[in-house]
């Protein structure tokens, strides 16, 4: 079974968000495995565990991603590829062109993703691969089943689940709860040093900049408003639940 | 002079951060209810099955024996990266003893002979059995010249008598590492025999253990005519001191990397408290008495770091005598976590007195790293000893030019 895995690197979910010059600030962030994809790396070897085969991690990005790919080598995966798309002008676009040309030069059963990035949250790239790759894809996954040909992913849908079988090859992007990521293991982290990470250009996957440049245009980036402080009703309970029954009704409108 | 950390150290460090994080610092407030509760009992602050689960845990990641050479069963990866797993894990004020404890095992290593490895040695460096030192008595710590545990020769066999005080582990340890006076003409040049005791044998009993500060568990020691042969001789008859002293060594720079640790966990919590709490109308990070505190502790956090990680890849280097590194780490390293702990408490008030933080802990904690492993005092007697005596230039007494 060969299992690929979408890998983005992402700002720790602790990160303290600032901007500056109009974008949001990399300086001082500690970067990470995007939480979702980090449940799909741990999916893909548990696959592998059980089924043998071989897990190889895909990112597109600077040499600074490295550092997630490594880390995904470390809990276990064999191999890495990433693509530098030469560019920090990048969209959803951009990303699934860059993934789907440097995936379909590559042997693959079953590719898994996270279902969305925790930063821009846009929940697209799996998909847009999928359609350019032609394979169908399952998102939300919270259980996953491979067998000889075909998986059983159960996924969440609004207010319950549904069981989604599909032919392999197939994409079925990860839901929190799908697994508990491991740990990478002091072994791990000695082999990943020594495990291939192949770096790759645009022109090495057939690709050039026009080919990617981004279809959408960021106009502003802005913080959340800080979150107001909270109102008190002061006096006897009765009638401070009727005056906060009325607040709710009236100011707030969620009754 | 590079200075960076290499890359693999660098995730080591994170993973333990990570485990640290999600696996012990839960634990946390079940540590100081219980170690509140136990009055006079010795009733351990960490529940045994929840340290069983943890250590479990360490052993799969690959973090016992960080530091064991790989002939030994260990990872090999020396004493820096040893030191940086010390470093995360005592974020945490859940004491957890990834075995082997290396001090103990250095001793054996330098100190066991063929026929003895398969009963100490190995299970030890595997971590199935656990030991403790019994050095210290109770007019014997320090000045270890002092010691009064006999060990007579009768016949072809040994007979120990005395006590011990002080003593870490007790009901813990399956052996004990018995320190005897075998000649007390020559005292400490030749007349000190290490012993190996096992839990159990006739003679041999744990007296009780005696209340301490904090999460100090410690026990008195009886031998009454313990009878051994020449196979529980641990070492050369005479010669305990030599291995001793290498196995001092270790723990004090080790006690750093631990201080370091805590000493980040009190300032990542002085950060939160000078940013979010609020006095007369301004955070109180805008107050010069506040930046004091954070600016002095910062740099002694610093200070201490770039010491342990100093003489750590020093030791990696093949470079066995680190008795002045050792020392000017263990007084620095602890004396800068009592003086950061209590910084701490006091930008928290009463909050950082209550027993809903980790800090009253660290403070009672820190208390106990000055006094153990040999006093501040001694240390500062060692450097300034081995500098005055020595006949080099200053600058390469301890190798920095």
């Amino acid at each position: 079974m060969k299992i690929l895995v979408l890998l983005k690197q992402t700002f720790d979910t602790e990160a303290k968000i600032t901007i500056e010059g109009g974008k949001i600030s990399r300086s001082g962030v500690s970067m990470i495995i995007n939480p979702y994809d980090e449940f799909a790396v741990e999916e893909a070897l548990k696959i592998k565990e059980s089924l043998g085969g071989e897990v190889t991690v895909v990112s597109t990005g600077d040499d600074g991603v490295q550092d997630a790919l490594r880390q995904a080598l470390a809990m276990g995966a064999d191999k890495a590829v990433l693509i530098n798309p030469g560019t920090d002008d990048v969209d959803e676009f951009t990303a699934a062109t860059v993934l789907a040309k440097a995936v379909s030069g590559m042997e693959y059963d079953l590719i898994l993703a996270g279902w969305r990035a925790v930063d821009d949250g846009s929940a697209q790239v799996a998909g847009r691969v999928a359609e350019i790759l032609g394979i169908p894809i399952a998102k939300l996954a919270s259980k996953i089943d491979v067998e000889a040909g075909k998986a059983t992913a159960t996924c969440e849908i609004e207010g319950g689940t549904e069981v989604i079988e599909l032919p392999l090859p197939a994409i079925i992007t990860a839901q929190k709860g799908l697994n508990e990521p491991r740990y990478p293991s002091m072994k791990g982290i000695m082999q990943a040093k020594k495990k291939p990470m192949e770096k790759k250009g645009l022109g090495d996957i057939g690709l050039d900049a026009g080919a990617v440049a981004a279809k959408v245009k960021v106009l502003s980036v802005a913080l959340p408003a800080a979150r107001a402080a909270g109102k008190v009703f002061d006096g006897e309970p009765a009638d401070t639940s009727a005056a906060v029954v009325k607040a709710l009704r009236e100011e707030a409108k969620v009754i | 002079m590079d200075f960076s950390l290499p890359e693999e150290f660098v995730m080591l460090k994170k993973m333990v951060r990570k485990f640290t994080e999600n696996e012990i610092m839960p634990l946390e407030m079940t540590v100081i209810e219980r170690e509140a509760a136990r009055g006079f009992e010795a009733t351990p602050s960490m529940p045994p099955e929840e340290e069983k689960k943890i250590l479990a845990k360490a052993k799969d990641l690959g973090l016992w024996g960080i530091d064991v050479p790989e002939e030994h069963g260990g990872q090999g990866l020396g004493m820096l990266a040893k030191m940086l797993v010390e470093e995360e894990m005592n974020r945490s004020i859940c004491w957890i003893f990834l075995p082997p404890d290396s001090p103990n095992l250095d001793f054996l290593a330098n100190a066991c002979r063929p026929e003895q490895y398969e009963e100490y040695l190995f299970p030890y460096s595997r971590g199935e059995k656990t030991s403790a030192l019994a050095l210290t008595e109770a007019n014997a710590g320090s000045d270890a010249a002092g010691i009064q545990l006999r060990a007579d020769r009768k016949g072809d066999k040994w007979v120990l008598n005395g006590t011990k005080l002080w003593i870490s582990f007790g009901p813990k340890a399956d052996f004990f590492i018995v320190i005897a006076v075998t000649d007390k003409v020559k005292k400490q040049r030749g007349g000190f025999t290490a012993f190996l005791v096992d839990k159990g044998t006739p003679g041999f009993t744990i007296l009780r253990n005696i209340p301490c500060i904090g999460d100090m568990l410690v026990y008195e020691l009886l031998l009454e005519d313990v009878v051994l042969d020449d196979s529980k001789v641990l070492g050369e008859v005479g010669q305990a001191f030599v291995p001793l002293q290498n196995r001092l060594g270790v723990r004090r720079i080790e006690i750093g990397a631990k201080c370091c640790g805590a000493a980040t966990r009190c300032m990542e919590l002085m950060l939160t408290q000078a940013r979010v709490r609020e006095t007369f109308g301004s955070p109180i990070g805008n107050r010069q008495f506040i930046q004091g505190m954070i600016a002095d502790s910062t740099t002694e956090i610093h200070a201490c770091r770039l010491m342990v990680y100093h003489a750590a890849s020093k030791y990696d280097s093949g470079e066995k005598d680190l008795r002045i590194e050792g020392a000017m780490t263990k007084v620095y390293g602890t004396e800068m976590l009592q003086r950061i702990s209590d910084k701490a408490i006091q930008m928290h008030g009463a909050l950082g007195l209550s027993k809903e933080m980790v800090l009253e802990y660290i403070f009672r904690m820190c208390r106990i790293w000055r006094i153990v492993e040999g006093p501040s005092e001694i240390h500062r007697w060692l450097i300034a000893r081995q500098i005055i005596r020595s006949e080099k230039p200053y600058e390469t007494i301890f190798g920095m030019l």
